[in-house]
């Protein structure tokens, strides 16, 4: 019998080989105005090689004000597109699709970078975030239609540039989950409020989208399919429930997209997602990179840092754990989307075996699943799995990758899965720098 | 100066431009914060002076009531870092002392001749005030100036406000309270355990200072007290006994820090028997104390307060004031028994004869009037008097100078205190309620005064509170009841010679009888 999860996956305008993508993962590789390098066509090429069928890029700002991060590459401007050509040819080579993920971080800015230093972050809302308290101010409606734009240019050039298509960063509390959630979207006006006028930013990019880069592109959404808003602090709004992001899903199939990729959590990270420990080790090492982000930094630095204070921390971090698996911590949620929409559904949230990946795929729950630190682990788990054998050093779900992304390239540094010596970690980590740019 | 100029433009524009909006939102919650810090700091300074300045004697309604447990400010005073006068320890430390050593005290304070009242926890003499943080006690004028006497041992004691207290033992009261103190068993543990077990309810807070401070404290206080008063409790100078105190010596190591070790040791013996103080009006201008080193009542008071544990900065004048007014106008016991009506008569004119001259009469207090040229009040040459002198020399010229630097600069600085060369004439007023006789108590009744010192007793016991109406004095032959010691006074002791004072030795028996019988009725 032929594995469910090896069989093609057909979207509208796409084919992919199998049924498992790569998630979006960033990582501070790029250079510091977010023009690409080499390091990210390693980085890149690593999955491909490793049998996946696509691979979501990293979150790709569509502006420099949207972006997470320094060193993230973006696609903010036409003189990024041989870059993204030349990654995406990379890609190509190993029969592996390239689907490049749109985002504008809105408030959610955790490193803001020198160039984003004096400006508040652009959201639907004035009201910043609550955990790291970073500030913002909502958009006018100028700006929101600049915003659009800057969505439907980034669609342009991820085409120009030969990519397979574009995925919208409508979960974990980026700016479309700033429109979209009802706990952080506070406008009065069209783009606030019920559901359809909260729906309307990101349907208005889809719509945008569609015109700038016509019917034939593939483009989809990630998307949350519960908010979970007061995961951490429960005085904290609850968010969108599954209804009302259900409906959602419909709209957006409604307004043109090829394909829904089901995720949870209004911020990122969340207590419920990405799964697993949140190390407060690493914490205390790289979240001083967040100091000068937001007004609360301070205080979280403080509770990381104090090993009496942690408790504290864990008590809320851990309080909804318990309510979702480790392995398909949505998938639950994925099944209920797929019954409502006929475009395909993917869902990411902590697959690795692929027994489980067998189940959700062939009982219909979704049609594919996309994976990111079980890959930052294996980069060759597809191969693995295809040989029905499941990894000798699985990915612990311990969120070292996570943590470590504040500052440093990005990697597995579960440092018990390299028999405990770090040095040969921090060898393997840095094999994204090989091959170097110059030879 | 143009260049100056340029480069603070220059600063100025550099700060300005380096506030990002997260600077400026932390900026705007530190202010917040600074705000709620410096309130709460200002609540718990409010909280902190609120318990530790807080200065808040017990009231009395009754002036007999504030005269027997009223403050006059002899609590300590000053701050909880240092603090300033007052000899015994807080309150719930007080209570529970003589559990915590009942070997050095049994049967109490009352065994001190203390007199308890029921329905009071603490005895007539001690008052209460809430100081420092915490309930004090301290010493006031009814502890020295408030007696009993019984018609017969099975008799309740009658308790008379402003009579000497002829039972009181102050120097053991003293020696107990500091030894008590510096006993191995004065530990956190053991008072705190004391005084819980007592009923005392001490909080969270209130343990922890006691035992981080009020305890550790407490003892050094009375380690330097012990040192500077040491050798009047070390047995090696007069002991005061029952009913005496020795008013300046003590006052000379607390008040002014004199070394009594440096002072000649003749000087160190000074007790004497504590006065009445009742009648004080008409006293006013009178030579007070027994050497009538001072004309006045308000320095005499204020004086005797600083017997008593006050010192110019803890004082309460006001409370001071009311006692001061009300025992102006108060008036002598009347004589409890009867009285042979036609032998006082006899007597009256036997004492217009020898006595009225230095003494006054039974209309004492109630006219007030003395006729001129009479010596009453006055000081009469030790050479011609010739009783015990030790007193007179324990007051010196160098403690009177003393004297002149307290309370400087104020109405209350002292002005009238001299150093004299005798004793003082006084009135008799309650003559009967202030045995035993001359300033020291060596002579147990009138009418053992009346006769010649050989004569007199030349040991006998004090503090026994049962009336002779005979002698008109205390039983001076009880040497235990109950348990309770007198004390045994011998009056061969420097200090407690019991000769001189020879007028109406050399009259007939029945004369002396008569004018003791006389002398019932002042
Ligand atoms: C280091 C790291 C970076 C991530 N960056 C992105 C991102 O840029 N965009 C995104 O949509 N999700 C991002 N995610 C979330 C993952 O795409 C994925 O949804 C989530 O980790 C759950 O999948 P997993 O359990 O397979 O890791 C990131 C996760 C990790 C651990
Ligand atoms: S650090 Fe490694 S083991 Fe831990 S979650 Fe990331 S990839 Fe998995």
């Amino acid at each position: 019998m032929e594995d469910v999860i090896f069989q093609p996956l057909k979207f509208r305008n796409l084919t992919v080989k199998n049924r498992l993508f790569r998630s979006s993962i960033s990582g501070r590789w790029d250079n510091y105005n977010g023009s690409g390098s080499q390091a990210r066509i390693n980085w890149e090429t690593k999955f491909a090689r490793g049998g996946i069928g696509a691979i979501i890029t990293s979150f790709v700002p569509v502006h420099i004000r949207g972006r997470i991060m320094p060193n993230y590459a973006m696609i903010d401007h036409d003189d990024k597109i041989p870059f993204w050509r030349a990654v995406g040819n990379a890609v190509h080579e190993y029969d592996c699709r390239f689907i490049m993920q749109l985002s504008h971080s809105g408030r959610q800015r955790d490193v803001p970078g020198a160039e984003n230093l004096m400006n508040r972050a652009l959201s639907s809302t004035d009201t910043m975030d609550s955990f790291h308290g970073l500030l913002c101010q909502a958009m006018t409606l100028q700006e929101i239609k600049q915003t659009i734009d800057h969505f439907a240019q980034g669609a342009r050039r991820a085409r120009e540039a030969g990519l397979d298509g574009v995925e919208l960063h409508a979960s974990h509390g980026y700016l479309f989950t700033q429109f979209l959630s009802s706990a952080i979207n506070d406008r009065k006006d069209e783009y606030g409020g019920p559901l359809e006028n909260r729906a309307r930013f990101l349907l208005d990019v889809i719509h945008a989208i569609r015109r700038e880069v016509g019917r034939d592109f593939h483009l989809q959404v990630k998307i949350n399919a519960v908010d979970n808003n007061n995961a951490l602090y429960p005085w904290e709004k609850k968010g969108n429930t599954l209804e009302e992001s259900i409906q959602i899903c419909k709209w957006v199939e409604q307004a043109g997209a090829d394909a829904l990729h089901v995720s949870i959590g209004s911020m990122f990270p969340h207590p419920q997602l990405p799964s697993g420990g949140f190390p407060l080790d690493e914490a205390n090492w790289w979240y001083g990179n967040m100091l000068s982000a937001g007004v609360r930094g301070y205080f979280n630095y403080t509770l990381f840092h104090y090993k009496l204070l942690r408790p504290l921390f864990y008590a809320f971090w851990n309080r909804t754990k318990k309510e979702r698996p480790l392995e398909g911590v949505c998938a639950e949620e994925a099944r209920e989307v797929k019954k409502a929409v006929s475009i395909p559904v993917i869902n990411t949230g902590g697959y690795q075996s692929g027994a489980l990946i067998r189940k959700v795929i062939s009982e219909g729950w979704c049609d594919g699943v996309t994976i990111a630190r079980p890959l930052i682990a294996n980069n060759d788990l597809p191969h693995i799995l295809q040989r029905g054998e499941e990894p000798d050093r699985p990915c612990s779900f311990c969120n070292r990758c996570l943590v470590n992304a504040l500052g440093n390239p990005l990697g597995c540094y579960d440092v018990r899965r390299y028999n405990g010596d770090r040095d040969a970690m921090i060898r393997e980590v840095m094999t994204v720098y090989d091959p170097a740019p110059f030879r | 100066m143009h260049e100056t100029q340029t480069v603070q433009k220059d600063r100025v524009l550099v700060d300005a431009v380096r506030t990002s909006p997260v600077d400026e939102d932390l900026l705007r919650f530190r202010r917040t914060a600074v705000i709620i810090v410096v309130a709460v700091l200002v609540v718990l300074l409010a909280l902190f002076l609120w318990r530790f300045r807080v200065d808040s004697p017990v009231t009395y309604k009754s002036d007999e009531d504030h005269f027997k447990y009223g403050s006059i400010g002899a609590e300590p005073g000053g701050s909880v870092f240092s603090p300033v006068g007052g000899v015994l320890p807080p309150y719930d430390i007080f209570r529970v002392l003589p559990d915590i050593c009942p070997d050095k005290l049994p049967g109490g304070y009352a065994s001190l001749g203390l007199i308890v009242e029921p329905g009071h926890d603490m005895p007539i003499g001690v008052s209460k005030r809430k100081r420092l943080g915490f309930e004090q006690v301290a010493l006031n004028c009814a502890g020295c100036h408030t007696g009993t006497y019984r018609a017969s041992p099975h008799d309740q004691p009658k308790i008379v406000l402003g009579m000497p207290a002829h039972s009181l033992d102050l120097q053991r009261f003293f020696d107990f309270v500091t030894s008590c103190t510096l006993d191995p068993r004065f530990t956190p543990d053991n008072v705190i355990g004391k005084i819980q077990a007592a009923g005392g309810d001490l909080g969270f807070i209130d343990r922890w200072l006691y035992r981080s401070q009020v305890i550790p404290t407490t003892r050094e206080s009375v380690l330097r007290l012990r040192a500077r008063v040491g050798p009047l409790l070390d047995g090696s100078v007069t002991q005061w006994g029952l009913g005496r105190v020795d008013t300046f010596n003590p006052y000379k190591a607390i008040q002014f820090n004199w070394r009594l070790q440096d002072l000649p040791r003749s000087e160190l013996i000074g007790a004497s028997d504590y006065p009445a103080l009742w009648n004080q009006k008409p006293r006013d201008g009178m030579q007070l104390h027994w050497d009538g080193n001072n004309t006045s009542l308000a320095e005499r008071n204020l004086s005797a307060a600083l017997g008593a544990g006050v010192t110019p900065v803890t004082v309460d004048h006001a409370r001071l004031n009311r006692v001061r007014d009300w025992i102006k106008d108060l008036r002598p016991p009347r004589y409890p028994f009867a009285i042979d009506e036609a032998l006082a008569a006899k007597g009256e004119t036997a004492y217009r004869e020898h006595c009225v001259r230095c003494h006054a009469d039974h209309r004492f207090g109630v006219d007030g009037h003395l006729e001129k040229g009479w010596l009453v009040g006055e000081v009469d040459p030790i050479e011609r008097i010739g009783t015990d002198r030790y007193r007179l020399d324990s007051y010196t010229l160098a403690f009177a100078s003393n004297q002149y630097t307290l309370y400087p600069h104020s109405e209350h600085q002292f002005r009238n205190f001299r150093k004299t060369n005798g004793y003082a004439n006084q009135p008799l007023d309650g003559i009967w309620a202030r045995a035993p006789y001359l300033h020291n108590g060596s002579v147990p009744t009138l009418r053992d005064l009346l006769e010649p010192p050989e004569a007199r007793p030349k040991l006998f016991y004090r503090g026994y509170d049962v009336y002779d109406p005979e002698k008109v004095g205390f039983r001076s032959d009880v040497a235990e009841e109950k348990g309770r010691r007198y004390f045994a006074f011998d009056t061969s002791v420097p200090g407690n010679g019991n000769g001189g004072h020879l007028y109406g030795t050399r009259l007939p028996a029945e004369d002396k009888q008569a004018i003791v019988e006389y002398m019932k009725k002042f």
